[in-house]
């Protein structure tokens, strides 16, 4: 049996299909596992595959037997194939899993896909499509004006704030326009460390949403716009609060495929992209920050899949977590490489809003179950989730972003 | 796209629920091919049952309706066996995936067919053996496979799955207490010590009725519960290493050093198989490198018992290099000891180390063989394999003692070229036609294999097969072709 090439006209997923061909359908994508002498850990860790359970949906291998039915005509495109690819949140568990060489190439591939089906006659998720078709104008994926981009940062602030600096607080839509309390925790924690940053007046939508749903073409004047950003402001570097900007500063605008993509909009050379927590840990380290209060608490960190598995920054948040006097932090079962998704990512939150509530539901009561009282993350994408779900589920949990621990309680050295 | 008609459709929801059952082709194109070159065959449903109730009345439907059911896991065997030749009904018992019991006193586990290597290793090693309390040691296992962590156990178990203790205690359908079947016809039955009580802890000294159901390949019922033995772990490990000019030299050893009952394991793989990945296209072997390397795994309960077993395994090499026997001492690369010592491992367990970059294509003439057949065969394997293009990526692993062992030859192709599929096939048909004479059997067997098997077999022999599964398959709606007599 051969899987040959003959449908080229799928271009993307075309160029991909010698890597395509490297997964063998072991099927080691779809359970996390890890034995040895420290180690003992077996969990499901898809959770598009929890949710719809059939092995097109579980893992790589069922995307990869779409790749390659698709490629080779023995598949052709429905409804039924564009809701395996829109329901995967593209959290990387399959990747960290797999051991053949498709293994780098396996989001890479997820994307090329939902570019292939924006092109067909297939049922795109109706929640995609709308913010789809606004955000060539309002620059963000919540249907929000752009003028009202900076509403979240009070005047006083604003107007503290130099025409030139070091850094760029690159907020991202979220905290923008949603989780406010996480943008205005980050500045006023950047100002009390005296970290030398601004804010642009003309930020735009990072294009995340854009590339994770596939949409490289509408994605290409977002990339463009934010890469002449430090130039304005005479930057060399941004910082990021939210996991998804920094896995696409940091990886889409800056590396070669398969991690970003380069290949298409050039490369943003000399920009220096880190995330607040990166940021605290480096500050930490050289004993430029000083705790002037504690955070009593039990807490446990989910792992957001942008800063994790796609960035592999596992340990800079625990690190940050242990040094803040008071916190006791304690572990799910599924963390660092082996977390389970809030369930928000990859179009997932606004293409399937009851599937993607459900999922971080899950996560929520794997964050009960650690006895914590107090769930915390570093994504404020993954914030307005996994709080949705703490709502819902009536959870005692109460959600924080570590700056929003961190800014009452600290001051620069 | 959807296949099959809508009427059966509506009959499998009714059983398990609308969102277990599909009949669109993007569900069912992952269930149509596995890894090896088993021609695609696309089912017309996928269903997941969760109950042994639900099991049975989609039977009694596809019973009624005639159509073929093939169980389905995770589809790792290599053989081609969940493919379905004459599509029907994929059922996926993925949902079934409960640890119904672990004794750590009687030292058995009773498990699902959706229960993964992942799942079940890490439950045995969180029990610790003990009797009334009193806890003797730390974790179980069972024999792990070179497999994925995804891959189940049951179905591995019950089509002879080989495992990283078969030296010590043979293939993992030796180490079976009791099952729980559903039969073609939907009639649950239970066989062995479970049929009389809670306890499933052994087939004997009942009729082992366990064999119309171990090596069947799904085609005569669907094991729903299975009783397994488990082992305690033992604290010390360690993995020992020779090399060897020739097939024949690394067999002298082996079987030297298996007649003590010392090892939980010994292995050897020609030099194409030591390769990672192994090398695809074929090329030659360096002239000075060794033929053949081996690894046997020791094991003990204290240091000095580990200590023993390295004397004993001295004493085996010194007194074969004596005699003449080719031996080279080589020493075991850090990460494939650990792979060996930590099992089962996510890196052993997955495809890398086969076909990590040719093109996706994997397959084997598995097979058991007698252990004097090794070293002739593998002489025409590789012939018949240089002659194909392909690498003879051999093994050969002892079972229990003196009476016969795995001959395999783990092989890479592409996927990508029909001519790279046809070579391996052909290649591999041919390995399984030179060694049937000599005694060599093909478990998991894809179809091709089974059509050799039963040009060859005794008649007496397929007519009891055939009896038998016409006796329990009427309809011959269990995984129908795959026993290449009905």
């Amino acid at each position: 049996m051969a899987l040959e090439l003959k449908n080229t006209s799928l271009k993307e997923l075309a160029k991909l299909y010698d890597y395509i061909s490297m997964c063998t359908h072991c099927g080691n994508c779809k359970y996390g596992y890890e034995w040895g002498k420290t180690a003992n850990f077996a969990a499901m860790l898809c959770v598009q595959g929890d949710k719809y359970h059939f092995d097109s949906y579980r893992g790589s291998r069922g995307k990869s037997a779409i790749a390659k039915g698709l490629l080779s005509n023995k598949l052709q495109w429905s409804d039924a194939v564009s809701h395996v690819l829109f329901t995967c949140t593209g959290c990387g568990a399959c990747q960290q899993m797999c051991e053949t060489d498709i293994k780098p190439y396996i989001l890479r591939m997820f994307e090329a896909l939902r570019y292939e089906a924006w092109k067909q006659n297939v049922a795109i998720p109706e929640g995609i499509k709308k913010w789809s078709s606004t955000i060539g104008v309002n620059h963000n994926p919540y249907l929000e004006k752009h003028e009202n981009r900076l509403d979240w940062l009070p005047s006083s602030i604003r107007s503290s704030l130099p025409k030139k600096a070091e850094y760029i607080y690159f907020a991202g839509c979220t905290a923008s326009y949603r989780q406010k309390n996480v943008a205005l925790a980050t500045v006023k924690l950047l100002q009390k460390l005296k970290v030398d940053f601004t804010v642009s007046e003309d930020e735009w939508c990072c294009a995340s949403p854009l590339l994770r749903t596939g949409q490289y073409d509408l994605a290409k004047e977002f990339v463009e716009h934010n890469k002449s950003l430090p130039d304005k402001y005479g930057a060399s570097g941004f910082i990021t609060t939210c996991a998804g900007c920094y896995r696409t500063l940091s990886r889409d605008y800056k590396m070669d495929p398969p991690e970003g993509y380069t290949d298409k909009f050039g490369k943003m050379e000399g920009v220096k992209v880190i995330h607040t927590i990166q940021l605290i840990e480096e500050m930490l380290n050289k004993g430029e920050i000083e705790f002037t209060g504690s955070f009593n608490n039990t807490v446990t960190y989910h792992d957001p899949c942008h800063l994790g598995r796609h960035a592999e920054v596992y340990e800079a948040p625990r690190n940050v977590l242990k040094a803040i006097p008071g916190v006791n932090l304690v572990e799910m079962y599924r963390n660092r490489k082996f977390s389970y998704c809030c369930g928000a990512g990859g179009g997932v939150r606004g293409g399937f809003a009851d599937y993607s509530l459900e999922t971080s539901a899950k996560r929520v009561r794997e964050a009960e179950s650690t006895g914590a009282s107090v769930l915390t993350s570093t994504c404020p994408f993954c914030w307005r989730n996994l709080t949705d779900a703490i709502e819902m589920t009536k959870s005692p949990l109460k959600m924080v972003d570590i700056v929003e621990i961190l800014e009452p309680i600290v001051k620069r050295k | 796209m959807a296949r099959g008609n809508k009427e059966i459709l509506a009959k499998l929801e009714q059983i398990v629920g609308q969102e277990y059952v599909s009949n669109e082709e993007a569900n069912l194109i992952p269930y149509s091919w596995d890894l090896t070159w088993a021609e695609p065959r696309m089912p017309d449903y996928v269903v997941m049952p969760k109950t042994v109730t639900e099991i049975q009345r989609i039977l009694r439907l596809a019973n009624h309706q005639k159509i073929p059911v093939i169980p389905y896991v995770n589809a790792t065997n290599i053989g081609g066996l969940c493919v379905p030749e004459e599509g029907g009904i994929i059922m996926d018992l993925k949902r079934m995936d409960q640890i119904i019991k672990i004794d750590p006193e009687t030292c058995y586990a009773v498990i699902e067919p959706g229960v993964s290597h992942a799942q079940l290793s890490a439950a045995l090693k969180a029990t610790n053996p003990q009797w009334e309390g009193v806890e003797f040691s730390k974790g179980f296992e069972f024999g792990w496979g070179v497999h994925p962590a995804s891959a189940s156990v049951l179905a591995m178990a019950i089509n002879h799955g080989i495992g990283h203790l078969n030296g010590r205690l043979g293939i993992n359908s030796q180490l079976l207490s009791s099952m729980e079947v559903v039969l073609p016809t939907a009639e649950v039955v239970k066989i062995g010590s479970c049929a009389y009580s809670d306890s499933w802890h052994s087939f004997l000294p009942l009729p082992r009725m366990d064999g119309l159901f171990t090596g069947w390949m799904g085609t005569t019922g669907i094991v729903t519960k299975l009783g397994l033995w488990i082992f305690p772990i033992r604290p010390y490990r360690d993995v020992l290493t020779i090399a060897a000019a020739s097939a024949k030299d690394i067999t002298k050893y082996m079987v030297h050093w298996r007649h003590y009952s010392l090892c939980d394991e010994v292995t050897a793989v020609s030099w194409w198989l030591a390769q990672i990945p192994i090398t695809f296209p074929y090329k030659d072997k360096p002239k000075d490198a060794p033929e053949f390397f081996s690894y046997t795994v020791i094991s003990g309960w204290t240091e000095e018992e580990l200590e023993y077993k390295r004397k004993m395994w001295k004493k085996v090499v010194q007194e074969e290099k004596a005699r003449g026997t080719q031996l080279i001492d080589f020493e075991y690369p850090e990460e494939a000891k650990r792979g060996r010592t930590e099992l089962p491992s996510r890196i052993v367990g997955s495809t890398k180390n086969y076909s990590k970059s040719c093109g996706g294509g994997l397959a084997w003439p598995g097979t058991f063989a007698p252990c004097k057949s090794w070293p002739i065969l593998y002489e025409k394997w590789k012939e018949i394999y240089i002659r194909h293009g392909l690498s003879p990526a051999t093994r050969f692993t002892d079972y229990q003692g003196a009476h016969y062992g795995m001959l395999r030859c783990m092989t890479p192709f592409d996927k990508r070229k029909p001519e790279s599929v046809k070579a391996a096939r052909d290649a591999m048909v041919e390995c399984v036609r030179a060694g049937i004479p000599l005694g060599m059997l093909p478990y998991k067997p894809p179809v091709e294999y089974m059509n050799e098997l039963n040009a060859a077999a005794d008649a007496g022999y397929v007519y009891l097969m055939t009896k038998i599964k016409d006796m329990l398959d009427p309809n011959n709606i269990m995984n129908p072709g795959k026993l290449g007599v009905r």
